[in-house]
């Protein structure tokens, strides 16, 4: 059982059913060179992609605009579950150490559905504004692209290389 | 010459002010300038969608921005929202005549029909 109690007003979920297994899912979140392949909307980039699979470890991305313009993102993984839940954050570098602009904590839970996959993809803030924030940002087109993004990956069987 | 802006229709304008993630954006580049990173957090992969927002603001020149580097910083370009204003000055004054007239017109029926 996790921890992470679900709070509406704070919260960002994304929910799919996915055609694709669980193992996948795992491998293409957990793979810095499948990630990168999928990980923001195109045609952004993922132009560096660090992961340290084990809690503390670093989950460091930069995105890339088309313009070339960069975006890093430190952050550090918090809980690692195999193939089931894999829960990350911003507020705390790798090695726990506390970030300067800590804005939100994010989870992934898989669970099994014949062949495929139930996906939630959680955003966890500290406050309404923060979670408003985000959600007028475009956390569900930008979350629900690169989830369909990496079901795409998956399919075309880029996972195998 | 002026800028090639300011022959766009105030349609525009409205269109780009009609958001709340935009309208957001005005007012806190109305404090000062800002980074991308600074008006939002640039850790999800909703980035694009907000850095799209900030797009179609400099689009129609409500905001402009400067390269530095690798960051890019945003400043609020008043002479475009100058416009807005003026706009909606020009259908108070309107509307601010018709009241005006109305009002003679109701105190000169009183006059007329002295109860």
């Amino acid at each position: 059982m996790s921890v992470i109690k679900i709070d509406p007003k704070l919260d960002l979920v994304l929910e799919r059913e996915i055609d694709v297994p669980v193992e996948l899912v795992w491998m293409a979140w957990t793979t810095p060179h499948h990630l990168k392949e999928w990980f923001v909307p195109k045609p952004w980039t993922i132009s560096r992609c660090e992961i340290d699979l084990r809690p503390g470890g670093a989950f460091n991305t930069t995105m890339r605009s088309p313009e070339g313009e960069e975006f890093p993102s430190d952050g550090c993984f918090l809980e690692i579950v195999e193939h089931r839940r894999l829960v990350f954050t911003d507020a705390l570098l790798p090695g726990f150490r506390p970030a300067a602009k800590p804005f939100f904590t994010g989870a992934l839970l898989l669970e099994p559905q014949g062949h495929g996959t139930k996906y939630t993809a959680l955003a966890l803030h500290a406050d309404e504004a923060s979670r408003q924030n985000h959600a007028e940002m475009g956390f569900e087109e930008g979350w629900g692209t690169v989830a369909s993004q990496m079901v795409d990956y998956i399919k075309a069987g880029k996972l195998s290389h | 010459m002026p800028p090639a802006n300011d022959s766009l229709p105030v349609d525009h304008l409205f269109r780009a002010l009609s958001d709340p993630t935009r309208r957001a954006v005005v007012e806190r580049l109305a404090v000062g300038e800002a980074s991308v990173s600074e008006l939002a957090a640039s850790h999800s992969m909703a980035l694009p969608s907000f850095v799209e927002h900030l797009r179609t603001l400099e689009g129609c020149g409500i905001v402009t921005s400067r390269k530095q580097g690798r960051v890019r910083t945003y400043s609020l370009a008043p002479d475009r929202l100058r416009q807005a204003e003026e706009w909606l000055g020009r259908q108070r004054l309107l509307w601010e005549g018709r009241l005006d007239r109305l009002d003679a017109y109701l105190l000169k029926l009183k006059e007329e029909k002295p109860e």
